[in-house]
């Protein structure tokens, strides 16, 4: 029997048409199981950026979104628990009122304004640089006792600038705060701090 | 197969409310506004796109403080009445004895949230459905623990069958009651009981809990006895009018006649 097209799409659905009415309901296979959208996706462990406990969380990410946080079994610390803003990092990544760009206040200004990320570093690198230059200090004059216990003033070497200090975040994550505190330390950054230091 | 619920052991719970983010976090709902009530309850209320809360309840004895900290969500009945009053069959109780709904179904009439003895089902505007915790059902079929489960730092939430659970619970408020009283368990036999059961160091009221809840009886009378013989209402007025047709018009003929020359006098 030849089956043209047009035919073989008509009796296809004819077919599919009087399936329910032969008792092949597909609804109650799927009623109640809600979708399981971490199902088949391999979690991608990490720290919780928030506090200094290090809690580990596992990510879950689909097609290049993230689409789950969880508290991560593995992890000896907290067991796969995680507290109420442990449990929220997944609006530290997807959140509407994210900022996209950088925004900058020049001095004396009222007001901010959005700027390119190549203006943002090269301006950033321009005012490190040139007071970092204008107040590096190598060495220090300190009082120290000598053997006999005489007070004196003796020469120590310091290489630091205390005219910069920087602020990390906690939406920075382990690896990020790490790599924040050893560029302020080769800059000579003494006043380094952070939001979640414990 | 055996019901499945979860122990809320609230001597242990320290009100981190790392639950509750976890749950909006996998149901993917949208975080609410608050106002400071002067307390530390920051959850005022459940509501559409908060499926779960930890209330925070202060009180002073005897010169010494008590804090008590519960969490609220659907208590997953036994007997749900939210499924018996349901007009478009949206709810059922899976084979896990979790209490779920078919949002597909629902058509946001809010029957349910007025059946249910616990005062949980609350109203979504944005997708005009009424909506509850569903006991992760989709997560425990993958041998996942719930949200608000897996994310308890104390271990004051405790999943597995509930008849264990009851006597994890049970053996709790017997170590409780040297301290406390009056530690009970709640949910084994209230409103028919539920999957959830609670560990309370004090009267249920004191949480924020009624001691007794009922479902009210006339929901019974109405889903029961009514409303299954609703057809036979209408067959039945329909006889009453037959009958009184044919005994007016045929018994009474002489004042039908009467009341006709009236109306032409007049």
């Amino acid at each position: 029997m030849k089956v043209t097209r047009r035919e073989f799409l008509k009796i296809s659905g004819a077919a599919v048409a009087t399936l329910p009415v032969l008792g092949f309901d597909l609804t109650p296979a799927m009623a109640n199981a809600g979708e399981f959208r971490i199902k088949n996706i391999d979690p991608v462990p990490t720290i919780c950026p928030y506090c200094g406990c290090g809690c580990g969380l596992v990510v879950y990410t689909a097609d290049g979104k993230v689409i789950n946080t969880e508290g991560d079994p593995d992890n000896p610390i907290n067991q796969g628990s995680t507290c109420a803003k442990g449990a929220s990092v997944f609006q530290l990544h997807d959140n509407p009122r994210r900022m996209r760009k950088p925004l900058y206040r020049a001095p004396y200004s009222d007001h901010w304004e959005e700027k390119e990320w190549d203006w943002v570093f090269k301006e950033i690198a321009k005012r490190v640089k040139k007071t970092r230059d204008e107040t590096f200090i190598t060495t220090e004059k300190v009082k120290s006792k000598d053997e006999a216990g005489a007070e004196k003033e003796i020469e120590i070497p310091v290489n630091r600038t205390d005219a910069i200090a920087t602020l990390g975040g906690a939406a920075l994550d382990n690896e990020e705060c790490y790599l924040y505190s050893k560029l302020g330390r080769s800059l000579g950054l003494v006043y380094i701090e952070h939001c979640a230091r414990l | 197969m055996a019901n499945k619920g979860y122990l809320v052991d609230t001597s242990k719970c320290i009100g981190c409310r790392g639950c509750v983010v976890a749950c909006k976090q996998w149901n993917q709902l949208p975080a609410e506004k608050t106002r400071f009530q002067g307390t530390y309850q920051t959850v005022p209320d459940l509501t559409g796109n908060t499926l779960t809360m930890i209330s925070f309840h202060e009180y002073e004895e005897n010169g010494k403080m008590e804090w008590y900290f519960t969490k609220r969500q659907c208590m997953h009945c036994l007997e749900p009445a939210c499924m018996k009053v349901c007009p478009q069959k949206a709810i059922s109780v899976n084979e896990n004895g979790a209490v779920v709904r078919d949002y597909d179904k629902c058509i946001g009439c809010q029957y349910c949230a007025a059946a249910c003895p616990f005062n949980v089902p609350r109203y979504n505007k944005e997708t005009d459905k009424e909506t509850k915790c569903s006991l992760c059902t989709e997560r425990t079929a993958e041998g996942e623990l719930p949200a608000c489960v897996k994310a308890c730092i104390t271990g004051a939430l405790q999943y597995g069958d509930r008849d264990e659970l009851l006597g994890v619970a049970k053996k709790r408020v017997g170590e409780l009651r040297a301290e406390y009283p009056k530690a009970n368990v709640y949910g084994e036999k209230e409103a028919g009981g539920t999957n959830i059961l609670y560990v309370l160091a004090d009267e249920p009221e004191k949480y924020g809990f009624e001691s007794d809840p009922k479902v009210s009886t006339a929901i019974y009378a109405w889903q029961d006895i009514i409303k299954p013989y609703f057809p036979w209402l209408i067959a039945l007025t329909g006889a009453v009018s037959v009958f009184s047709f044919f005994s007016t018009r045929l018994l009474g003929v002489g004042k039908e006649e009467a009341h006709e020359g009236e109306s032409i006098d007049g």
